[in-house]
C-alpha cells in the first residue's frame, strides 16, 4: 500500500543542495505536513440536498482501506445545483499514482446520484492543497488504527 | 502568485498562441515523465535488491501518476487520451534523450546516474513552474514536489554509495558510475533543449526561468555533488552531442522499439473506448452499501 505517508506535504521547499546529508535509514515521518484550516472538509452544517450528498459521501470507502473518503480528508467541497438536480463534488487523491483513481471517482459519482434531488454528478479532481496525512479525521485515523496503521 | 502577467484560471481563457506554448510545455513534461517510468519498471524482478526492486517500482509509479496529471491538463484542451497517448505518432513526442535510452544490460549504475540527473533537472523544472500563470499548472506542482524529494534520496544515496570506495562502493562501482555519466550527460543535456514555443512559454509566465538558467543551475548542482564523490564528470561544453535532441521529435532508434513495445496491447486489443471495470450507472437510491 502506497499512500504517501512519506511526503511532507510540503510543496514548494527550494533545497540548494543535491541529496548530501541523507540518511540511509531515514525514518518514515507520519506528522508532517501544513494543513488550511478549511480541511478536513466533513460537510459539517451541510442542509438539504448537500447534507444527504455528504451522507453517501461517507458511506464510499477507500479501496485500499476501510475508511471512508471523506475522513480520509479526500473531499474537497460539494456544489449542489437544485434547479437542475445536479451536483459538482471536488475531490483530491492521496497520491498522484493512485492506480484506484477511476474506481474511485466512479464510486463518488454513483453514491452523490443516490441522494433525492440529484440526478447526475460530477467528480472534478483537485491536487491543491494537496492532501497528507494530517486531512485525516479523528474518526479516520480511529479506523485506519483499527486496521493496523499507526497514525 | 504571479507577478504583472496575465493569470489563466483554466483551458478555457487562453487564446491560440497560449494554447500552443501550453502543449509543447506540458507534452514536454508529460512525456519525459511517462517515459522516464517505462524505463524503470524494465528493472521490474532484475534490481539488485528487493528493496530497490520495490523503490524503483513505487518511483515509476510515481512518475506514471505525474505523466497523467500532465496528460489531463492537456485534455482540457478538448483532446482523448488515446490521442495525447496510445495513438500519437511516435515521431511527435517531445521527450529528452536521456529517458528514451536502454539501459546497459544488468548495469545498475546507469540507472543511478540517470535517475539521479533526471530527478534533479525535475526538481528545477518544477519550481520554475511553481508560480506559472497558467492556475492548473501551479495547482499541481505542490503535489508532484512532494512525492520527488525521495527520488532524489533514492538515487543520491545509491550515488554515494558505489562512488565511495569502502564498505560498499569499489573500483568496479566508482568506474561504472563514470561510464555511466559519461554516457548519460550528452543526452541529459537535451533536457534543457528549447523547443519551437520556447520565448512563448517564457513571456507568457508559464514557467518563470528560461531553460538557459536551469541548465546552469542543473550543472552546478550536479556537478559538484559528483565531483564531490570523485567522479569524473565531463565539460558540458566539450561533449560530443548526439543528433537527436528529443525535443523537436528526433530520436534515437531504441525509442521507436520501445514505442512499439508499449503500445503493443492497445493496437492488438483494438478496442473503440477503454473498458470499464465496474458498472457505470448510479446505484439504486437507498441501495445498502
Amino acid at each position: 500500500m502506497s499512500m504517501g505517508f512519506e511526503d511532507s506535504g510540503v510543496g514548494t521547499e527550494s533545497e540548494t543542495k543535491a541529496p548530501d546529508g541523507s540518511e540511509a535509514c531515514a525514518y518514515t515521518s507520519y506528522e508532517e505536513g501544513e494543513v488550511d484550516a478549511e480541511y478536513p472538509k466533513t460537510g459539517e452544517g451541510a442542509e438539504g440536498v448537500a447534507r444527504e450528498v455528504w451522507d453517501a459521501l461517507y458511506e464510499v470507502q477507500d479501496p485500499e482501506m476501510p475508511v471512508s473518503v471523506v475522513d480520509l480528508g479526500l473531499i474537497y467541497d460539494v456544489f449542489v445545483d437544485e434547479e437542475a438536480r445536479s451536483v459538482v463534488v471536488e475531490m483530491t487523491l492521496t497520491y498522484t499514482g493512485c492506480p484506484a483513481r477511476d474506481m474511485i471517482i466512479n464510486d463518488v459519482r454513483c453514491a452523490a446520484e443516490t441522494a433525492s434531488g440529484v440526478d447526475s454528478a460530477e467528480v472534478k479532481l483537485r491536487y491543491s492543497p494537496g492532501w497528507n496525512v494530517n486531512m485525516v479525521t479523528e474518526q479516520g485515523r480511529a479506523d485506519l488504527r483499527e486496521f493496523g496503521l499507526s497514525v | 502568485m504571479t507577478d504583472a502577467k496575465t493569470d489563466y484560471a483554466a483551458a478555457d481563457d487562453v487564446g491560440e498562441g497560449e494554447r500552443q506554448a501550453l502543449e509543447a510545455l506540458l507534452f514536454r513534461l508529460a512525456d519525459d515523465e511517462y517515459v522516464v517510468a517505462e524505463r524503470y519498471i524494465e528493472w521490474q524482478i532484475y534490481a539488485p535488491s528487493l528493496e530497490s526492486d520495490l523503490a524503483l517500482a513505487n518511483i515509476a509509479q510515481d512518475e506514471f501518476g505525474h505523466a497523467r496529471l500532465w496528460y489531463d491538463l492537456l485534455q482540457e484542451f478538448g483532446r482523448s487520451e488515446e490521442e495525447v497517448l496510445w495513438e500519437r505518432d511516435s515521431a511527435d513526442f517531445r521527450h529528452s534523450t536521456l529517458v528514451e535510452l536502454p539501459f546497459e544490460d544488468g548495469d545498475w549504475a546507469d540507472v543511478v546516474v540517470r535517475s539521479y540527473l533526471y530527478d534533479t533537472a525535475e526538481r528545477l523544472r518544477l519550481e520554475a513552474l511553481a508560480n506559472s500563470s497558467y492556475a492548473p499548472i501551479r495547482d499541481r506542482v505542490g503535489k508532484v514536489l512532494s512525492e520527488e524529494r525521495y527520488h532524489r534520496e533514492h538515487a543520491g544515496n545509491w550515488l554515494e554509495r558505489l562512488a565511495r570506495k569502502g564498505e560498499h562502493g569499489d573500483e568496479t562501482s566508482h568506474r561504472k558510475l563514470e561510464a555511466a555519466t559519461e554516457r548519460l550527460l550528452p543526452h541529459a543535456l537535451s533536457l534543457f533543449e528549447a523547443g519551437p514555443h520556447e520565448a512563448d512559454i517564457v513571456e507568457y509566465g508559464f514557467r518563470t526561468r528560461t531553460l538557459e538558467d536551469l541548465r546552469e543551475e542543473w550543472l552546478d548542482i550536479v556537478v559538484s555533488f559528483m565531483e564531490g564523490l570523485d567522479l569524473a564528470v565531463p565539460d558540458p561544453d566539450e561533449v560530443e552531442r548526439p543528433e537527436e535532441i528529443g525535443r523537436d521529435g528526433s530520436h534515437t532508434d531504441d525509442w521507436f522499439d520501445l514505442y512499439d513495445d508499449f503500445t503493443h496491447t492497445y493496437r492488438e486489443l483494438d478496442f473503440e473506448e477503454p473498458i470499464k471495470l465496474r458498472a457505470q450507472g448510479p446505484k439504486e437510491k437507498g441501495a445498502a452499501k
